[in-house]
């Protein structure tokens, strides 16, 4: 230890040290030289060989090459602005997936304590879900010593404040909820377990800092006002602060006592019911326990609950805990996305790194003479590549910085676009800035060790190396733009092709007759009610029920199941006859449902032909839990209404029975535009009985909500494969430069032979013709490969698309064809004599 | 001169006294009867190394031509070195010593 103090000194003062040292050299000379037993040699070299022992040489050699490659880099402002703008963009990309990923999952949510919150869920063998029974959580917590607090979040549909024409979003939630997050109100107070965890207490709401800004212009006199939502009176006692961090990214306008529910959804017997899984569960794990002795206990805790209520308590059921502390509670699929996001920026980075390389193999030509001369006046091969390898760190750190640079501008446009809660920040913190010093080195590595060997053993750079180099870069960006052409094909057909149902003119009316305790009996007859008087209204062509919401936000369920050996997605639904002439859904074969219909089933198109191929489906019994047997009555045109971009869902229609009503949703056609329609339903729904607040939406607009996430997905894909190609263009006009540059004394002895020019010209561009082919076939084989996991993403396209693949060749040929072009019209510029006296 | 014997014979040296490196490279010379020469390329390394591990320090000093010039001093630590260095320079020497007789 006393050592290294004593290194550093050296290191601190090492040049008085130095000097002291050459003063003893010195006086050791003239001693010597007295004695008449007179040295030679290199006195400076024998002083640092003296110094080596202090152990900072590399320092200094480090210093000397960074300054030296800053001078080399600085002399050839071509080759660095185009080297560091294709590392800043293949860092860039990577630095900002890794942002966006530690931003989601890695950083810590801005609350009290994060660590030790956690998110529960119930999962069994085959079930998952994170909506929870109100009973079941009051019981885990009575009962839990793991977990020192248990809070309940409830999502629920907007409600009416006042009488604006905008609804507002309403969270209820446990009156702990804000004091387990240490959320303090900038005026007002917060939610209190001690006041507000009873269900007689007089009704309270907090509202965002944005509600209060936006509707009450900021106004501190808020507080203790009554406002009215959905027609129910509450007194605001607080506001939630700007940079309010929410779990798992649930925020809302109006944040409202869960024990309170039953008031403001009158009728609800949500919170009463141990079979209605309506709430989310959040602990904070008691100190020094862990997550799996905490899933332990619960589990215990799950068979008490199974004696108590045995039916409702699945079989093998658990509690899983998950880290709940973030901005995003990850699942497994969640990190699957990751991991494909993750493959895709290394693809990119891979690109940039080959392409790079080649520019640099190509560069230590022009360099031979240099690097002779060093190697001439004694440089070790070892101290060349390491200095050759220290330029390419440099490039590779300044093209990470660019990166963050890079990165954080996209975060930040991207956070001020989606309308970020105000919490999140683009700035890099420690772990993007480690990661980027990170990709930097691996970077450096990729492009820069094989380039520097080889330049240092000034062996003439061989031609395979570099056509290797071209042949990867090639098939990376052919997987790249065979993606985005998949992806841009399926937007496209989602949006100009016929989707199998008509949405234009239809009007969704969701009247929420379970959230306000409707019995079945009940719901029928207000849905009966509220049929007959839709039907007359003029303009209305048909009216519908359906159990799911189509088209609009908000939880799908599907199954999923083998059919004909391969797992697809199938989305059921129940609905009344009139469902398929209202959606515009064309029956194949067979019929539509009877009224009163039992054990009938109507199936998609493609759920007969994977099932049945070309045997007739009518009749065939379709088992469903194992107990009843429908048998099939209809064949259905595909209408993935529910998954418009999964090319592989099918679809599985039910009956509506009794038992659908509280849960059914009305589905209204009209002859004309249905825009004007909207608030007469709504009215017509409200005044049916008073106590309910039903939604009504147009389906065209949540089509077009759907489709424009997906062309976002295209878009984003697209520009990485744009880049890509880019980059190939950049590449290969490099490589096809050195070549010209490296055979100019051939070229020039074959034209005074009497080559024609255009024969010269094709000797070049003919050696980059295998590594094209090569690197187009490989591409497009593992695109094909790779595509297959996108097939849930690809409507109405194939994953080996015909159409996409040949573009997309064609586009990478045509860019690699003008990129090699360019360059080999030096060929024809040639100044024969010029060339031949040169050499 | 086998490696790590240098060190040994400048810190023998060093014992008796400060010396200035010219002084340490002329004393092992005479005491060695002539027979062994340090060289300035072995030499500055290895008090740079005695120096850097605190077996000696360097202190200013007027050397017999009236120059100021560097004299090093052996510290306790660098006894306690000089002393593991001897027995197993012994230990070493024995055992060849007793290699050469019987083999």
């Amino acid at each position: 230890m006393k050592e290294f103090f004593r290194r550093l000194q050296y290191l601190a003062h090492r040049r008085r040290f130095d000097q002291q040292l050459a003063e003893d050299m010195q006086f050791h000379r003239e001693m010597s030289a007295r004695d008449s037993t007179p040295n030679f040699g290199n006195m400076l070299k024998l002083r640092e060989d003296a110094r080596e022992v202090w152990g900072w040489v590399w320092m200094d050699r480090l210093l000397q090459d960074l300054h030296y490659g800053f001078r080399v880099l600085r002399g050839s402002p071509g080759f660095t602005v185009s080297a560091m703008l294709v590392l800043a963009i293949g860092i860039g990309v990577n630095i900002t997936a890794f942002s966006l990923f530690n931003l989601i999952a890695l950083k810590p949510l801005p609350v009290r304590d994060p660590e030790s919150i956690v998110r529960l869920q119930r999962r069994s063998p085959d079930m998952i879900t994170a909506q929870m029974p109100w009973p079941s959580v009051v019981f885990y917590k009575a009962h839990s010593n793991t977990l020192r607090a248990v809070m309940a979040t409830m999502g629920a549909s907007p409600m009416e404040l006042e009488s604006d024409m905008q609804p507002v979003t309403v969270n209820f939630v446990t009156a702990n909820y804000f004091s387990e997050l240490g959320t303090m109100a900038p005026v007002g107070r917060i939610l209190m377990p001690e006041r507000e965890d009873r269900a007689d207490a007089p009704p309270v709401a907090v509202i965002s800092y944005g509600l209060w800004q936006r509707r009450f212009g900021g106004d501190p006199s808020v507080i203790g006002k009554l406002i009215h939502l959905n027609k129910k009176p509450a007194t605001i006692i607080g506001v939630t602060p700007l940079t309010f961090a929410s779990l798992d990214g649930q925020y809302s306008d109006v944040w409202l006592p869960l024990a309170e529910q039953p008031y403001f959804v009158e009728g609800s017997r949500t919170l009463a019911d141990p079979s209605n899984g309506s709430v989310r569960m959040w602990g904070r794990l008691a100190r020094g326990v862990t997550a799996k002795t905490a899933e332990q206990e619960l589990l215990s805790l799950t068979n008490e609950l199974r004696k108590l209520h045995p039916d409702l308590v699945w079989n093998h059921e658990y509690i899983r805990i998950d880290a709940g502390g973030h901005l995003k509670v990850m699942q497994s699929e969640m990190y699957q996305v990751a991991a494909m996001v993750e493959a895709l920026v290394l693809l990119i980075l891979t690109a940039a790194c080959a392409n790079l390389g080649g520019l640099m193999v190509a560069r230590g030509v022009t360099r031979e003479r240099e690097i002779g001369i060093r190697l001439a006046i004694g440089a070790s091969r070892a101290r060349i590549f390491r200095q050759l390898f220290t330029e390419s760190l440099l490039l590779a750190m300044v093209g990470s910085t660019a990166g963050v640079g890079l990165s954080w501008a996209v975060l930040q446009t991207a956070l001020a676009a989606i309308d970020a809660p105000a919490w999140i920040s683009a700035a890099p913190d420690w772990r993007v800035l480690l990661v980027a010093l990170g990709v930097g080195f691996v970077a450096a590595a990729l492009f820069g060790l094989a380039p520097a060997l080889q330049i240092a053993r000034q062996r003439q750079q061989k031609t395979i190396a570099r056509q290797v180099l071209t042949g990867a870069q090639l098939a990376v960006s052919c997987i790249l733009l065979i993606a985005a052409g998949l992806l841009v094909r399926a937007v496209h057909q989602v949006l100009y092709a016929d989707p199998g149902f008509g949405y234009e003119q239809v009007l969704g009316v969701n009247p929420e007759l379970e959230t306000h305790g409707y019995t079945a009996a009940a719901a029928q007859t207000y849905l009966s009610k509220l049929t007959s008087r839709v039907r007359v209204i003029p303009g209305v062509e048909s009216v519908a029920l359906s159990k799911m919401p189509l088209l609009k936000r908000g939880l799908t369920s599907y199954m999923t199941v083998e059919i004909g050996g391969r797992s697809v997605n199938a989305y059921p639904n129940w609905v009344d006859p009139q469902f398929f002439r209202t959606m515009s859904i064309r029956i194949q074969r067979g019929r539509t449902f009877l009224a009163g219909e039992k054990n009938a089933v109507i199936v998609s198109e493609s759920f007969a032909r994977r099932q049945w191929a070309s045997a007739d489906p009518l009749g065939k019994p379709l088992w469903r839990d194992g107990t009843s047997k429908d048998a099939i009555v209809g064949v259905a045109r595909n209408a993935r209404v529910k998954a418009m971009n999964d090319g592989d869902a099918v679809e599985v229609y039910w009956p509506a029975q009794p038992d659908d009503m509280q849960a059914m949703t009305l589905l209204v056609k009209t002859a004309g535009a249905p825009d004007e329609l909207a608030p007469r339903l709504k009215s017509i729904a409200e005044g049916l009985d008073s106590k309910l607040f039903p939604s009504v939406w147009l389906l065209k607009s949540g089509f077009h909500e759907t489709a424009s996430d997906l062309e976002k997905l295209a878009m984003l894909v697209t520009l990485l494969g744009f880049v890509a190609v880019a980059m190939a263009g950049i590449g290969i006009s490099g490589l096809v430069a050195y070549t010209v540059s490296q055979q100019t004394k051939e070229f020039a002895i074959r034209l005074a032979l009497g080559a024609k020019q255009v024969q010269v010209l094709a000797t070049v561009l003919r050696q980059f013709r295998w590594p094209l082919i090569a690197g187009l076939l490989a591409g497009s084989g593992i695109a094909a490969g790779l595509s297959a996991t996108l097939r849930k993403t690809l409507y109405g396209v194939s994953n080996l698309d015909p159409i996409t693949y040949t573009s997309a060749i064609t586009v990478l040929l045509l860019v690699a064809g003008v990129a090699a072009f360019i360059p080999a019209r030096r060929v024809l510029r040639v100044n024969i004599s010029k060339a031949l006296r040169c050499q | 001169m086998p490696p790590g014997a240098l060190g040994l014979l400048i810190l023998r040296v060093l014992r008796s006294g400060a010396l200035h490196g010219y002084a340490i490279a002329q004393r092992i010379h005479v005491l060695s009867s002539e027979a062994l020469r340090v060289e300035e390329g072995a030499l500055y390394p290895t008090l740079q190394k005695i120096l850097l591990k605190g077996w000696a320090t360097a202190e200013w000093g007027i050397s017999e031509t009236n120059r100021k010039v560097r004299f090093y001093r052996l510290t306790s630590a660098g006894r306690r070195q000089l002393e593991v260095g001897l027995s197993e320079y012994e230990r070493l020497h024995e055992a060849i010593q007793a290699v050469l007789r019987t083999a």
